[in-house]
């Protein structure tokens, strides 16, 4: 092979970068600057590799894929959590900001941009995760399943445990107990398995406190989920089917139940009746004063007469809609809150795509990705 | 020591944690050893699929799966393994199936199966195009189940023998720092291959050969390490692998002319032929000045959006990113690049090695199901496979044994060496010397091979070796000191470099992978068709023997595709 197939010398960009050191050892904390060349192909992992081998060996970040699969580079760039070989630097170069480098959040840290995945790993193993059959005895071969019915959990299969979304959990920052979006999509990767038994013994166990009605629906889960994962519509779709499981002994399931109730009866959010529907009477009572304050400031309608909106038998025909067409549990969230306004009402029951053919990590089909020259070298 | 246990597996990929669970079921006290955490093993990269002659996509059986592996691999594969391999396969893969792995299916909802190269059926049983991540994952939660204790981020460094067994493990404590013993009635290597020996490979940074040199510097006989599979499509410049399975859903590959130049190589398998042939296809094509700046094409468009979203969605994903290219309206440029060992730790069928207790599985080992070139789909059904037969048989030895000893002056050498390494401090830090190795392998130990480029490539890594002998390591802290075991790393990587030129040279003819066109064009049966054994000599030299094929009912032919 001849030198110039294998070793090209690409065009060089000049890289800032700001990173947060930590040395655990002495407690010390420094944003430090760095300056370094790079080929223009370079992800935010290889300028890492530049400076671990030409400026300061003792830099420390976890590597291994470099293509987006094993999950160790998860980091934060300006405080925002990536996956380090999913980052092209070219662009950033280019518009002269100069990124600031640093650990994952809501995990401690070890060293400079290595978090313990301790505390991740505890939470993941806390929601059963492997498959029950709920039998011993071995099948012939396979089990028969349909790719319609694996198709029910192929975004929470995509995930690789990267901890990005955990990193920007705000549930989890207040409440670190918080199972979290990693946990819970690995909890609906079971729940949604045709082949898994146990769904309800799951679902009755994910309901517990510190489980999915802890969920803020902040989306930032789903927002730096670099594989598309969508880890907030995982904590949805286990709402709904406790729902439909008849597991709504938690407020939020109850707060859930009331918003479908007075939606379907009078197309509007009956707020005077939410507090007592979904924290019970006493509690609503004790909430009486704060109330009356929230009337005041023309904050709550009156209750009676009961408000129901023109169009009501609109609500009423899409809560029957959603009945006959089977999605009133994990179904209904498969296509993803955000794609919401994409269901197609005509479409017969099951009719959606295969493996990757909904929503896509961030790229956007179709959409053409920034053009680096180094690429192409 | 700071623990023992029955069995303890060295690398946690899919041969590791497959060694890991059959241990356990067989009532062994098991452990797993990584430095990296199990799912982060490049095992989780593998992405076509994994070859079992199941049947749902046509009639098949594993009679034509060993065939077509026996003749894929230029008929130096045992073939006593490679009929175990694949009369096992399929139960292998219906057990993975039935602890939850997330395969595709095929409209009667059976495990979906694709062609593949050089496969006479559609046999390579997938998920989408993520198989190796699904079935990493379904391991690591059987592991979970089983609660098998994982010594994560250990980075293994030396196999303890004492009494003429393999006792145990001495590691680098990643997190933590500091040496740590861990002593096991017996040891499966488990640590993938060695892709980092090259600049343009398909392999993750942890592939950096560890598990094969610490079994060649403990006296263990390394088997066909010459042969290194370079992968029909990489992207440049870092080598990012793009599957097979491109090929297999029918993709062509285009010269600068926009022509389907396998015609002229292959003209009957086209696409589909074997990863050795299609490789020197594309290199002759991309030498003659008929590449794209040191590509050929990978055309997808045909397929249609719909396919492409549907069963090709992950690699859509990495030309998207690492190539600015969007395969539904463009071909995706790529090239040959390093990506699987044939070679390995030679083992017999249970995974033994020559030392009683050390076993070895999964790409680390050569057991040698792939002889001089591996089918695609096929290193992961080895993974399961043979991980599983290693389990067992490391378990039923410890269970019928009892003691574990672990000298302590073993401990006190091995103190004294690490300590050399990180109180020197004058010197060249390592990673001039990998990027060097890295570059003249690709050059000098390529796709095509020729004397005096080997010869000179032994001269290079001898002059590497001498710098090597006087690395610095910058980090002299405990915690989290990558800078160190990188470093550790580089020493396996070059004692690997020089077990490959020594075994290709000694191989004057062209099988498989190891291709001589100028010299030794073509296949030599009656002189070569045997293994290239090299070990270490008393004064740390390589030596090469050889050692029989196994040929039980296919006599070798003439390979064409």
């Amino acid at each position: 092979m001849t030198e110039a197939a294998v070793h090209i010398e690409p065009a060089t960009m000049l890289v800032r970068l700001k990173i947060w050191r930590f040395n655990a050892q002495t407690g010390e904390k420094e944003l430090r600057d760095y300056e370094i060349d790079a080929p223009e192909w370079a992800c935010l992992l290889d300028v890492l590799d530049l400076i671990k081998d030409k400026v300061d060996g003792t830099l420390a970040y976890r590597k291994s894929c470099r293509m987006m699969i094993c999950g160790s580079c998860g980091m934060r760039m300006d405080g925002k959590a990536v996956l380090a070989c999913k980052e092209r630097m070219k662009p950033i170069v280019d518009s002269g900001h100069v990124p600031v480098i640093s650990a994952m959040g809501n995990l401690p840290i070890v060293k400079d941009l290595v978090v313990d995945m301790g505390p991740f790993w505890n939470k993941i193993k806390a929601v059963k995760p492997w498959l029950d059959p709920g039998y011993d005895e071995v099948a012939e071969r396979e089990r028969v399943v349909s790719q319609q019915q694996m198709n029910v959990i192929h975004k929470e299969a995509l995930c690789i445990m990267c901890g990005c979304c955990v990193s920007e959990c705000n549930s989890m920052e207040s409440d670190p107990d918080f199972l979290g979006p990693a946990a819970l999509a690995k909890g609906m990767r079971f729940v949604g398995d045709a082949r898994d038994h146990d769904d309800i013994g799951r679902l009755n166990s994910y309901n517990e406190e510190h489980g999915i009605w802890d969920c803020t629906r902040c989306y930032f889960c789903n927002e730096r989920c670099p594989k598309g994962v969508d880890p907030r519509d995982a904590i949805a779709k286990l709402g709904a089917e406790s729902i439909k499981q008849g597991i709504d002994h938690d407020m939020g399931a109850k707060h859930a139940n009331w918003f479908v109730t007075s939606a379907k009866t009078t197309g509007w959010l009956r707020e005077t009746e939410l507090v007592p529907k979904t924290q019970g009477v006493v509690s609503a009572i004790k909430q009486t004063k704060f109330a009356l304050k929230l009337f005041r400031h023309g904050k709550v309608p009156l209750p009676f007469p009961p408000h129901v909106a023109e169009e009501v038998q609109e609500s009423r025909a899409l809560f029957d809609l959603v009945k006959q067409q089977g999605r009133d549990g994990a179904l209904g969230i498969v296509q993803g809150e955000r794609g919401l306004a994409r269901i197609d009402q005509d479409a017969p029951e099951g009719s959606s795509g295969g493996w990757g053919s909904r929503d896509q990590a961030d790229i956007t089909p179709g959409k053409r990705p920034t053009r680096g020259k180094g690429g192409e070298a | 020591m700071e623990a023992t246990h029955d069995v303890l597996v060295v690398g946690a990929g899919c041969a590791g944690m497959r060694a890991a669970i059959e241990a356990f079921d067989q009532g062994a006290d098991v452990a797993l050893l990584s430095k990296i955490h199990p799912v982060r093993s490049h095992s989780g990269a593998a992405e076509g699929g994994i070859n079992a002659a199941l049947g749902n996509a046509s009639e098949d059986d594993p009679e034509k799966h060993a065939y077509d592996t026996v003749k894929g691999a230029d008929y130096l594969g045992d073939q006593d393994a490679i009929q175990a391999l694949c009369d096992e396969a399929p139960e292998d893969v219906y057990q993975l199936e039935r602890w939850g792995a997330v395969f595709s299916r095929t409209e009667d909802g059976r495990i979906a199966q694709r062609p593949f190269g050089a496969a006479g059926e559609p046999r390579t049983a997938y998920a989408a195009d993520i198989t190796g991540h699904v079935l990493v994952h379904v391991l690591y939660e059987q592991v979970m189940k089983r609660d098998i204790p994982t010594y994560e981020e250990y980075f293994a460094w030396k196999l303890v023998i004492d009494d003429d067994r393999c006792q145990g493990v001495i590691a680098w404590d990643l997190l933590n720092g500091g040496l740590k013993t861990i002593g096991a009635k017996t040891v499966i290597l488990a640590t993938g291959g060695a892709g980092r020996l090259y600049v343009g490979t398909t392999n993750a940074y942890a592939c950096t050969g560890d598990a094969m040199s610490m079994a060649l510097r403990v006296g263990v006989p390394l088997k066909d390490m010459e042969m290194m599979q370079f992968h029909p499509t990489t992207l440049a410049p870092t080598g990012i692998l793009i599957t097979e399975g491109c090929r297999g859903e029918g993709a062509y590959l285009l010269n600068s002319d926009g022509d389907r130049f396998l015609e002229r190589y292959a003209p009957n398998a086209m696409e589909l032929a074997s990863r050795d042939v299609i490789s020197r296809a594309e290199q002759t094509e991309i030498d003659e000045g008929r590449g794209i700046d040191g590509n050929v094409l990978l055309d997808l468009r045909h397929l249609g959006a719909e396919k492409i979203h549907e069963r090709l969605h992950g690699t859509r994903e990495l030309s998207m990113t690492y190539a600015a290219v969007d395969p539904i309206h463009e071909p995706i440029p790529v090239r040959p690049g390093a990506h699987y060992h044939m070679g390995g730790v030679d083992t017999d069928l249970d995974g033994l090695t020559s030392i009683t207790g050390l076993y070895a599985a999964g790409e680390c080992a050569c057991v040698s199901v792939h002889g001089a070139n591996r089918l695609g789909g096929n290193a992961l059904m080895e993974t399961i496979t043979f991980g599983r037969r290693a389990g067992r048989a490391a378990a039923e030895w410890a269970l019928t044994h009892t003691t574990v000893s672990v000298p302590p002056s073993i401990e006190a050498d091995s103190m004294r060496e690490l300590g050399t390494l990180l109180d020197r401090r004058d010197g060249e830090r390592p990673w001039a010397i990998r990027d060097e190795l890295a570059l003249t392998m690709h050059q000098n130990f390529g796709v095509f091979r020729r004397e005096e480029q080997m010869t000179e490539q032994g001269r290079i890594v001898a002059r590497l070796r001498e710098r090597y002998e006087r690395v610095v390591v910058d980090d002299k802290g405990d915690i989290f000191n990558n800078d160190l075991t990188q470093a550790l790393e580089l020493g396996f990587l070059l004692d690997l470099a020089e077990c490959m030129i020594v075994a290709g040279l000694a191989r004057k003819e062209s099988r498989g992978a190891h291709a001589r066109p100028h010299d030794y064009p073509d296949r030599n049966d009656d002189e070569f068709m045997r293994h290239t054994i090299t070990t270490l000599d008393e004064g740390g030299r390589v030596t090469l023997d050889w050692k029989p094929v196994t040929v039980t009912k296919w006599q070798p032919q003439e390979r064409n595709y």
